[in-house]
């Protein structure tokens, strides 16, 4: 009895994801995951010792997937397509009902494309564009999925909050960019220390409330560069095989 | 109180009989069973690494792959330019000064015709230009080997189509035909041998 659950709960998973390799990325010539840059590895370290994974996830759920239909172009007749759309659902669709839409604006005239999207309560609060996957997870090493949400899940955080330094505001007062946060503040991954003769690039530019005494500069620790850098890292919302999803660039003003 | 429970009939002997389970249990687990495996059948993906739910088997995974069109080309055009052209044009197409001219409001960029602008990464360019009135006299070396055609042709209309730069798509089909043109020529271009040729 022993023998048989464990071939089916470790035997068999190893044999089949044991092997995991890179990926390519859908319509693409690139691969997924890169490993990750030496400060982000060293990043997860420190999130995992500072019990981060005790309020956020890295996992996104999925519910179900849907068609949106798109319109290329409106063809030569852009009026009657256009009274057409009025009258139609275009988003959120079954395969059979995008089918069905498309051909009755090919029929008119017009030209459109189908777009595979990810549904579910996870994407409509934007945490990722579809669920997340083994692959996701190839380069962690003690894997952060973490269990309890008390804040966002951070699987896409690298793609949500680009910028280091709103990372950096953030982990050292969370309240000073984001209103009423209930996160806790990581102020030993910071030192405050008195300006030398010129101010330190890396100071942090604080909004008053939370800036040092006069004379004085907050900079991160490495361990706090290494973390933030290890978010950015984030990027779980490539489309793949297994979690197909149609990319859409919005055009870059 | 409650009456004590009848015992048998004194001098009665206990004979356990033969009497069957009632059929209707295994017709029960039996139907059960079957819908299990039906059911099994259906959602399990029959233990195929890539099948997770919401995607009931490989033919479903398969169905809802995304089809080519302008959204995948315009995704596959920005990763081949963050990856490739990004470095030294930047991201916001700009370029960066000593590095690279600026892509976004460039006239090589947003000409009417792409056949000069596809030459452009297919062979390199060396030497004087002129970039919206700039000049510049750097190089660019050539990736026309690295790139496949259906790779150019998306960074190209990527590059086209960005920055509120607005002109037409190139197609893979056009860089093939472009490349095919080029014979054995491998040096980089300079910018009078592309002015040269037809836009
Ligand atoms: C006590 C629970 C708690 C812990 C521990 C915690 N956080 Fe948070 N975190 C929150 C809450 C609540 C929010 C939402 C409010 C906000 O954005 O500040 C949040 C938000 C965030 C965000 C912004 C996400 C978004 O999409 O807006 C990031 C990034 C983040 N946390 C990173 C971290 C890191 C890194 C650590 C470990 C050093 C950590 N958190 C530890 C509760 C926590
Ligand atoms: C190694 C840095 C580098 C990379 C990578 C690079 N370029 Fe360039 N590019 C240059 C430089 C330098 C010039 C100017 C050459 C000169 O002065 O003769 C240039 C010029 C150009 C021009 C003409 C001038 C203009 O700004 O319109 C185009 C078009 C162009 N590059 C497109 C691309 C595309 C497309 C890619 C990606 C496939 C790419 N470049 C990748 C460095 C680079």
């Amino acid at each position: 009895m022993l023998l048989v659950s464990w071939s089916a709960f470790v035997l068999a998973p190893q044999l089949q994801l044991g092997g995991a390799k890179q990926v390519p990325v859908l319509n693409s010539t690139e691969v997924y995951p890169h490993t990750r840059p030496g400060e982000a590895n060293q990043g997860l370290q420190v999130y995992r010792a500072n019990g981060c994974a005790a309020c956020h996830t890295e996992q996104v759920q999925q519910d179900g997937v849907a068609c949106d239909v798109v319109l290329a172009s409106a063809g030569k007749n852009p009026d009657a397509v256009s009274n057409l759309l009025a009258t139609l659902t275009l988003r959120g669709l079954s395969q059979e009902a995008a089918q069905a839409v498309s051909d009755k604006i090919t029929a008119a005239g017009g030209k459109v494309e189908t777009h595979i999207v990810a549904v579910g309560p996870d994407i409509a609060r934007g945490w990722g564009l579809r669920h997340s996957v083994a692959e996701d997870f190839l380069y962690d090493n003690l894997v952060q999925f973490g269990s309890l949400r008390i804040g966002p899940d951070l699987a896409g955080v690298g793609s949500r909050l680009p910028d280091a330094n709103w990372q950096l505001l953030h982990l050292y007062a969370p309240q000073s960019v984001v209103k009423g946060s209930l996160m806790p503040p990581f102020r030993y991954l910071f030192t405050t220390r008195k300006i030398g003769a010129a101010p330190s690039p890396d100071a942090l530019n604080l909004p008053k409330e939370f800036a040092p005494a006069d004379g004085y500069e907050v900079v991160p620790k490495p361990e706090a560069k290494e973390l933030v850098a290890y978010l950015l890292n984030l990027h779980a919302d490539v489309p793949l095989y297994d979690a197909p999803f149609t990319p859409v660039v919005v055009a870059k003003p | 109180m409650s009456e004590p429970a009848p015992s048998t009939p004194a001098g009665a002997e206990l004979v356990s009989d033969r009497s069957q389970s009632p059929m209707w249990i295994f017709v029960l687990t039996l139907t059960l069973l079957y819908l299990g495996a039906v059911y099994f059948d259906r959602h399990s993906g029959w233990f195929d690494k890539d099948v997770y739910s919401p995607y009931a088997n490989a033919a479903m995974l398969e169905s809802y792959q995304p089809k080519s069109g302008a959204a995948m080309a315009a995704a596959q055009g920005r990763r081949v330019y963050e990856q490739v052209c990004g470095l030294c044009h930047g991201a916001d197409g700009l370029g960066k000064p000593g590095q690279a001219p600026a892509l976004a409001g460039s006239e090589w960029v947003i000409a009417a015709g792409h056949n000069r602008l596809a030459h452009i990464p297919l062979l390199g360019i060396n030497g004087q230009i002129s970039v919206a009135g700039k000049g510049w006299n750097l190089g660019m070396a050539a990736m026309g080997a690295s790139l496949s055609d259906s790779d150019l042709a998306a960074v190209l209309t990527y590059i086209r189509t960005s920055w509120g730069n607005q002109a037409g798509e190139v197609t893979a089909d056009d860089i093939k035909n472009i490349r095919a043109g080029l014979g054995g020529h491998l040096q980089p271009m300079s910018s009078d041998q592309l002015l040269a040729m037809p836009e």
